[in-house]
């Protein structure tokens, strides 16, 4: 990057204002649009990469266990093109997105209340930590025991297995906001609604963020083990399917458009919501020269 | 407008050993009217406690604070009270126009009224460019100034101010303090400022009061013999003036054996 893009122009000085006083303005249009381009790259570098590892071990197995990349990517694009993929990843999208929607609203203000009430996080304290060290397969089995083989099961046991942890992370991060922020809410009378929607939220935004984040990641591997067990669509029902035929490509390819759709809802929808909310916060540069 | 009566004020800290320990010993004084009182003390003495009592933060043991308003009655039961911290302590993630709002929208000053208050005290303050900035791309001399216009733009009957140039370097501090001095002026603001430094009080207030610390009484109150516009920090007879502050204040620490 030229020296040039990361001066900072200071803006000229006005008659009221000190020595001392210097903007930082949010950076020029260029520089960004080369950053962009710049962590664009990488991104694009890193999975390249890793298809290139793939296309060297086919050298080594037999495409019954490692298909050719390119295969793979043919049966990918069947998939898509069967209109089977909108229907099957729908189901599981579907499931995930309840379940996660559920967990939400419940683990939010439940970390909120336990960051701020003692008596109520002595009480909830075991419990979520309880649920946060029970693996996810053990809560899909009991889902599933308890509501049958349908759509409630999934829903339960996407939101039980992640609302421990999203709510842990709620509450450690409702310790850690910042006090004086609310002794001043208070001298200027705010509202208890006021307190929570522009004091004490904005400082927990990315705990939230990086919630949700986790949390998804944890959906999906329920959702997919959940369908497993006998849904007859989703995702994981294709793969159980490809399995029952030693299909390695089916299983890989269904894997691949999940991978894919995973990688549009956290590059596209978390990352703008991330740029969103964080608007007013410079950009930490720790290592740039 | 209102002036603060303060009245025999009491309070007591818990220890850790569940004893009590007295912070403010029957402390009486009333502040000016229209001009900026300042509460100069050593560190920890005591006098945030005393302006947190004043903006109803804290409650006291004993005695009574009261701001006496000479207006017309105001139909707000408590009186409105306008602070400025040491640290900004703004919302960061909100432009500096609706740290603004977010004062006015607390004190429920009527929403018709916010735009022109908004101009009239960002503009008093040098941030009128800056209104749709965000805090952290300020300088700290900035977010300092966005904290004053907070504490101004509910026009309080009393502004309270707790060290509020301290973090600063010099030469923002300095600056600051004589746009606060004008800006107060200009206003006929009632402030009481707390500060432990003997040269902005010397500086700022129109009356001192001289606490001790441990528990916080009353040592002393001074005149400023100087209008706010004859104070100059090089001229002689400040300099005289600020020199008795300092020896009051250090005869003080002497006695307690403090330094």
């Amino acid at each position: 990057m030229a020296p040039e893009d990361k001066v900072l122009p200071i803006i000229a000085e006005r008659g009221s204002l000190a020595d001392g006083d210097v903007v930082l303005p949010a950076g020029t249009k260029a520089a960004a649009g080369w950053e962009f381009a710049q962590s664009a790259a990488l991104r694009i570098g890193s999975i390249l990469s890793m298809i290139l590892v793939w296309w060297g071990m086919t050298y080594f197995f037999p495409p019954t266990l490692i298909p050719h990349p390119i295969e793979t990517l043919r049966e990918v694009v069947a998939i898509i093109g069967t209109g089977d993929f909108f229907s099957e990843m729908g189901a599981t999208l579907r499931r995930v997105g309840v379940g996660f929607a559920i967990a939400i609203l419940v683990s939010i203000p439940l970390g909120i209340l336990m960051g701020t009430i003692k008596p109520l996080e002595h009480f909830f304290e075991p419990p979520v930590i309880l649920g946060l060290t029970m693996p996810g397969l053990i809560w899909a089995v009991l889902a599933i025991m308890f509501f049958g083989l349908n759509e409630t099961s999934a829903y339960a046991a996407v939101s039980i297995t992640i609302c421990p942890m999203l709510a842990i992370s709620l509450w450690q991060g409702t310790k850690s906001i910042d006090k004086d922020l609310i002794d001043m809410s208070t001298a200027f009378h705010a509202s208890p609604w006021s307190k929570v929607i522009d004091v004490i939220l904005p400082q927990l935004i990315s705990h939230i963020l990086a919630a949700i984040r986790y949390g998804l990641g944890l959906a999906w591997k329920v959702v997919v083990v959940v369908e497993m067990f006998g849904f007859s669509n989703g995702v994981g029902y294709q793969v159980v399917r490809g399995f029952n035929t030693f299909s390695m490509k089916a299983v890989l390819a269904w894997a691949i458009t999940f991978l894919i759709v995973m990688i549009i809802i956290e590059f596209g929808f978390i990352g703008w919501l991330e740029s969103r909310v964080t608007r007013w916060r410079p950009k930490i540069q720790a290592w740039r020269r | 407008m209102a002036y603060v009566h303060v009245e025999n004020a009491v309070k007591y800290f818990p220890r850790e050993d569940g004893s009590n320990m007295l912070v403010l010993d029957r402390v009486s004084f009333d502040t000016e009217e229209f001009g900026i009182t300042c509460l100069l003390g050593p560190s920890g003495c005591g006098k945030s406690t005393l302006l947190n009592a004043i903006s109803g933060l804290e409650r006291l043991d004993g005695g009574r604070v009261e701001v006496v308003s000479n207006g017309p009655a105001s139909h707000h039961p408590s009186p409105r009270l306008g602070y400025v911290f040491q640290d900004a302590r703004l919302l960061n993630w909100k432009r500096v126009e609706d740290n603004l709002t977010f004062a006015l929208k607390g004190m429920k000053i009527p929403q018709a009224e916010w735009p022109e208050r908004l101009n009239k005290y960002l503009d008093l303050v040098g941030l009128a460019e800056f209104r749709s900035q965000y805090p952290l791309y300020l300088s700290g001399g900035m977010r300092q100034r966005v904290g004053l216009a907070r504490g101004l733009v509910i026009e309080p009957q009393v502004l309270l101010m707790d060290e509020p140039f301290s973090k600063l370097d010099q030469l923002t501090a300095r600056r600051l303090r004589q746009e606060t001095l004008q800006i107060c002026e200009r206003l006929k603001q009632t402030t009481v400022l707390v500060t432990h430094d003997v040269e902005e009080a010397a500086y700022m207030g129109d009356r001192i009061v001289i606490l001790r610390a441990r528990p916080a009484r009353i040592v002393d109150i001074f005149e400023n013999p100087l209008e706010p516009n004859q104070r100059d920090v090089d001229d002689l007879q400040f300099i005289q003036f600020k020199k008795t502050l300092l020896q009051t204040v250090l005869k003080l620490m002497e006695k307690e054996g403090t330094s």
